[in-house]
């Protein structure tokens, strides 16, 4: 079914593809820079991404990517997957061993017209801290070195769209967090669509605009990122998921003495652990529903930062020991998970005017 | 025998080997103390000395097994200890070989029968020619090959090249051959059509019909085609003895004869 | 000469040549054949994997047999090819060089088709996503990366060319100097009367030059895997 907003939408994908027991059936739009897709593994998000990339065929819908439609069972458009210039950055990396990383990473810029480049060799080599490993061969890089170069690769073929399957999936932790700059980094240089597998909500959060939830192969909601992180009934098709809030704030100053940065949203102001973005940049940033507490009148001498006003929307009790309970902090819905005891002790009922307590530390990105 | 907890195919293949084995080991001893006659014959004898056999009165165990191949071929055989009991061979000078070397029974052995040598061409080709010195063989042969057995050890193949030579014509083909292993096949190279010309037995040309005959070779071009019998020394067939003699008599002759070949008086 | 006659030289130089000539026109047959049954699923594959082997597990003779009912001058490709492109195989060298050729096929094949099959597909999805033809996956991906099993194949089939008696002497004869390879030669000497001491100098010879083309292989595989395996070379 097409219409005119489908029809104007960066990326338009409906896959309906069967592989055995398991079957696709995903849908979903997004106009944004970033779209995560997000789910447990096996919900069938690495079987479309590689119907969008054309490795494989489905059984029938519609790819649309930044206007050009690459697949169209209607229309009997399917179009091969050398010419579609879709950027694929695999898990493994998937370099060429036999070549250098010279040789891997023109190895798609040499087959891309000059009319159809859009980034230059130099370019992506001192964007992706490449220049000293261009002699190297696979064999001899470092994991992180390695999901460099298979991101270099993928851009100098200057592709539509970028598609990352769990592009940190194998590095440790410390790897993670330099080769996410370097993609966020990328993503503030290089403005293509880029769609991000992943099933770390640390990712969606740091990269996303838009986020797409799979599930048993179906998509079983997307939206804006902001949006979808503070819905804890998605808990369930999401597994390791857990309850918070996505805040955007930008950075308001800086203390160097004790590592701590100030910034501000729409709901007030925080105080956390001093991010690399200098002041006056945009940061976002998660809260998490566990570090969130709430207390009924402001509380003195206590070594909690960050207190702030709000008042109850809502409160969603589970069965178990614990509660969830949203504030509205400016306009912001903050959410908190405290015992039903608490929630019993304190009588806490929406509408009720509290104070939300969150620790800096527990700020950190 | 041997358990093999839980499989029941094991067992059985077990046993199915064991009665193999045991019915093979059984039909060998049959078939070794059954009176067998080895006959090492040239290749040239083939179907002759096969219905010679069949006349042959044998005992009811006896089998006569005959081995066809190049004479030089068998001869090494021999030498390299093949369990052969009679040797029939296309020349003299192997069976010289092995006499030198005490492999046969001197006092068995006896000239059978002689053969001619004849210039063939398949059967569709209509090529004449005279034998005679110097005639124009290698012109006859265009861009093909004269297919012979090979002249360096082959009775058949040293026979053509000494005819050859008396002719004055071997320099002038000697690089256009085609060396068959036996006479045999020199033969079907040209009753495929692979050669326009060969040089085989007048015997071999009557046995094959994609041949026909060009010219026949006067005997004076090449040494007497003599086929010598013997027994094999160290034969333990009792019958070897039977068997030769019945190749001497009238009865083998006449079949000999038959098949194209002259016998010795 | 040193330490072989002339005619030992013409025999030996004559062997290399029409093995090198066997390995030549069956070593991309046997790449493109290796390349699809390796990665392509297709109706008959198994026929096709099985007529691959065939010059395995028949006797030599068969297949010089059918060589020379087909391509001797008689035969209907033969007389075909004698016509039309005035080429003659049987009796001639390049003969001998197609016996050879065919009986080392399965074995070249059998080599390449385990390096392909060892080589990530993924790597050959990723050149694509990156723009490339299968063709251009095929030549800059599949081959480089294929290549110790390439060479393993080639010299495996060149040793067994070098060996080949069955085929050779069933359909090109033996012809001093034009089939008379190694193989047939040594067998010829066996047949003549005082031939046992050339027939072992020949052996000797054989015997040398597949140790070489052995221990060559051997060499060639490992430098081309340190290569492929991305350590610097």
């Amino acid at each position: 079914m097409r219409n005119a907003a489908r029809m104007a939408a960066m990326l338009n994908i409906d896959v309906t593809k069967r592989l055995g027991d398991f079957s696709l059936n995903a849908s979903f739009t997004s106009d944004s820079g970033v779209t995560a897709l997000f789910g447990r593994s096996g919900s069938g998000k690495t079987t479309l991404v590689n119907a969008i990339a054309g490795l494989l065929r489905p059984e029938r819908g519609v790819i649309e990517v930044d206007g050009e439609c690459l697949y169209d069972s209607l229309r009997g458009i399917d179009v091969p997957v050398a010419s579609r210039r879709v950027g694929y950055v695999f898990q493994e990396g998937r370099l060429f061993p036999h070549l250098t990383v010279r040789g891997n990473l023109s190895y798609g810029y040499r087959l891309t017209r000059a009319d159809q480049r859009y980034v230059e060799f130099a370019h992506v080599v001192e964007l992706l801290g490449l220049g000293g490993l261009l002699d190297r061969r696979p064999g001899n890089l470092s994991g992180g070195e390695k999901q460099r170069a298979a991101i270099g690769r993928a851009l100098l073929a200057s592709p539509r769209v970028l598609l990352m399957d769990e592009p940190l999936a194998a590095l440790d932790q410390q790897l993670k967090a330099e080769i996410l700059e370097y993609i966020e980094r990328l993503h503030a240089n290089i403005r293509i669509p880029i769609i991000y597998v992943t099933h770390a909500i640390e990712e969606i959060v740091r990269l996303a605009d838009v986020v797409v939830i799979m599930a048993a192969g179906s998509v079983v909601t997307a939206g804006k990122v902001s949006d979808i992180m503070g819905r804890p009934e998605l808990r369930e098709q999401t597994g390791r998921f857990e309850g918070g809030t996505v805040i955007e704030a930008k950075v308001v100053s800086q203390d160097n003495e004790y590592g701590l940065a100030t910034i501000a949203f729409n709901g007030g102001q925080l105080v956390i652990a001093a991010p690399d973005a200098g002041v006056g940049h945009e940061i976002r940033l998660r809260v998490r529903a566990r570090d969130v507490s709430i207390a009924l009148t402001r509380p003195p001498d206590i070594s909690v930062l960050n207190v702030l006003s709000g008042r109850i929307v809502d409160i969603h009790a589970e069965g178990g020991p614990s509660a969830n309970v949203r504030i509205d902090v400016g306009g912001v819905r903050l959410l908190a998970r405290i015992t039903r005891f608490s929630l019993q002790k304190l009588a806490l009922s929406p509408g009720q005017q509290v104070y939300a307590l969150v620790k800096a530390v527990s700020l950190d990105r | 025998m041997f358990m093999c907890p839980g499989c029941k195919l094991s067992s059985a293949l077990y046993r199915f080997a064991a009665a193999a084995t045991v019915l093979t080991l059984l039909s060998l001893h049959t078939v070794a103390c059954a009176q067998n006659v080895s006959v090492f014959a040239a290749v040239s004898l083939n179907e002759a000395l096969d219905a010679a056999l069949v006349l042959f009165e044998r005992p009811a165990n006896m089998r006569v097994v005959p081995s066809y191949a190049a004479s030089s071929a068998l001869a090494r055989q021999i030498q390299s200890g093949a369990p052969a009991d009679v040797f029939i061979s296309a020349d003299t000078e192997w069976m010289d070989y092995l006499a030198e070397r005490k492999l046969i029974d001197v006092a068995t052995r006896s000239n059978l029968i002689t053969n001619r040598l004849v210039l063939i061409a398949p059967a569709a080709s209509s090529v004449q020619t005279e034998i005679r010195p110097g005639f124009g063989l290698s012109q006859m042969l265009g861009d093909g090959r004269l297919s012979v057995a090979d002249p360096d050890s082959v009775p058949a193949g040293k026979y053509a090249k000494a005819a050859l030579m008396t002719l004055g014509v071997w320099n002038s083909v000697e690089r256009r051959l085609v060396r068959g292993e036996n006479v045999r096949a020199a033969l079907n190279f040209v009753a495929r059509g692979e050669a326009p010309l060969g040089i085989v037995y007048r015997t071999d040309a009557y046995a094959e019909k994609k041949v026909r005959i060009v010219a026949t070779f006067a005997p004076d071009t090449h040494r007497p085609i003599v086929y010598p019998a013997a027994m094999v020394a160290g034969s333990r067939a009792p019958a070897a003895r039977q068997l030769l003699d019945f190749l001497r008599s009238q009865r083998a002759r006449a079949v000999f004869e038959k098949h194209g070949f002259i016998a010795v008086r | 000469m040193v330490f072989l006659t002339p005619t030992e030289w013409e025999i030996l130089a004559l062997s290399v040549k029409v093995s090198l000539l066997s390995v030549l026109i069956t070593l991309p047959v046997a790449v493109g054949v290796a390349a699809l049954l390796a990665r392509a699923d297709f109706f008959g594959k198994s026929v096709v994997d099985a007529l691959v082997h065939l010059p395995l597990v028949l006797p030599p003779v068969v297949i010089g047999y059918f060589l020379l009912l087909l391509l001797g001058r008689q035969g209907p490709i033969g007389a075909l090819l004698d016509q039309y492109l005035g080429i003659v195989v049987a009796f001639r060298w390049t003969g001998a060089a197609i016996a050879c050729g065919i009986m080392g096929f399965p074995l070249m094949v059998r080599a390449i088709r385990l390096s392909i099959e060892s080589i990530d597909a993924g790597l050959e999805a990723a050149a694509r996503t990156l723009g490339a033809s299968r063709l251009r996956v095929f030549f800059t991906i599949m081959l480089p990366l294929a290549l110790p099993g390439v060479i393993t194949g080639v010299l495996l089939s060149f040793a067994r060319g070098l060996g080949e008696f069955g085929a050779t002497i069933t359909f090109v004869s033996n012809i001093p100097g034009e089939t008379r390879t190694l193989p047939l030669a040594i067998y010829s000497q066996t047949q003549m009367p005082n031939g046992d001491a050339e027939a072992m100098r020949l052996s000797i010879i054989s015997i040398v030059l597949s140790v070489l083309a052995l221990l060559t292989s051997e060499m060639l595989v490992r430098r081309a895997q340190r290569r492929s395996h991305g350590r610097d070379a």
